[in-house]
């Protein structure tokens, strides 16, 4: 009796893990951690610190908003990946490199797995996602934080 | 003292006749529209307010939202259902399609695999869109309902709440 009370509450607890916690059930098959997530106060930040050490950030979405950063293009399509795949083989693989899209929230983007996901393949040490939550506006334009001419 | 109660009486419907024909711009269910003036794929300006006289969806979207995307083919349904309606704040059904779009080919390119036929406008200025800001828009899809008027009926209704809200003005 006692192990079936504790086989159900394990299955319990487990089910409970997926349903009250769906980011936790998501986060396991993105291809990126939370120490990996950028805060977007950082960046801007760093960005609006000449003396800082830059980084080099690329927009892997609409449009290059971010301050200093290169359109690559929604990475949702091979040619973009391509163009950025071209554009990190000639990068050490220590470089510092921040990617975002921000089109939408990272449940429903197309753009940042591909992203992260070539730099993981490429064995990139010292990559970031910006952690734009809900999207480009909200999370940095709304903030007043600096943007491309 | 009859001239001073005349005078006041005046004043008073004046002020009373401005109220009313006045509301207030803003994003309030009651508040005229904001005005937005964007142009086509073909570069020609439509503001909002030329639409005066017939109720109107506006249409906040992007080729690269895939719900906007799903949402399509229930507006072209809906558009075309009530196109020549008679409403009893306006004649008439048109959408007013505002694209935060960044490229417009990718623009052009799904208006035209789609057979859109409502109005599409856009400055392609993606999330940097004026309007975005004008709208308070926080995330896509989002829309807006306004009467003959301009004035804001509903916001972001989807599926059956959108029609059923239409329907509610239906002249019978």
């Amino acid at each position: 009796m006692k192990t079936k009370i504790l086989t159900f509450l394990l299955f319990a607890f487990t089910t409970s893990l997926f349903v009250t916690n769906p980011f936790s059930a998501q986060a396991q098959n993105d291809p990126w951690t939370p120490q990996q997530l950028l805060a977007p106060a950082d960046l801007a930040k760093v960005l609006n610190n000449p003396k800082a050490p830059q980084p080099i950030v690329y927009s892997i979405g609409m449009q290059a908003i971010v301050k200093g950063s290169v359109d690559i293009g929604p990475t949702m399509r091979a040619e973009n990946l391509n163009t950025l795949k071209d554009k990190l083989s000639k990068l050490p693989k220590s470089s510092q490199i921040v990617v975002y899209c921000g089109c939408c929230p990272f449940s429903r983007c197309p753009n940042v797995r591909p992203a992260m996901a070539l730099l993981k393949s490429m064995q990139f040490t010292n990559y970031k996602l910006l952690n734009l939550p809900q999207n480009v506006k909200v999370d940095w334009i709304d903030k007043g934080y600096p943007m491309s001419e | 003292m009859k001239i001073v109660a005349l005078a006041f009486a005046l004043l008073f419907m004046s002020l009373w006749s401005t109220t009313l024909s006045a509301q207030p711009t803003g994003l309030e269910l009651g508040n005229k529209s904001p005005e937005i003036k964007l142009s086509t794929t073909k570069g020609d300006t439509i503001p909002l307010s030329a639409l005066k006289g017939k109720m109107v969806l506006i249409d906040f979207w992007g080729t690269w939202c895939a719900p906007c995307v799903e949402e399509q083919s229930e507006l072209a349904r809906l558009y075309k259902k009530y196109k020549l309606a008679s409403f009893t704040n306006g004649k008439g059904f048109e959408i007013y399609g505002v694209a935060l779009e960044a490229k417009k080919l990718n623009w052009e390119n799904f208006i035209a695999k789609n057979k859109i036929t409502w109005i599409q406008v856009s400055d392609l200025k993606f999330w940097r869109s004026p309007v975005a800001k004008a709208y308070n828009i926080r995330e896509l899809p989002f829309n807006v309902l306004i009467d003959g008027k301009g004035v804001i009926l509903a916001k972001n209704l989807h599926g059956k709440d959108l029609e059923k809200e239409i329907g509610k003005y239906l002249r019978k």
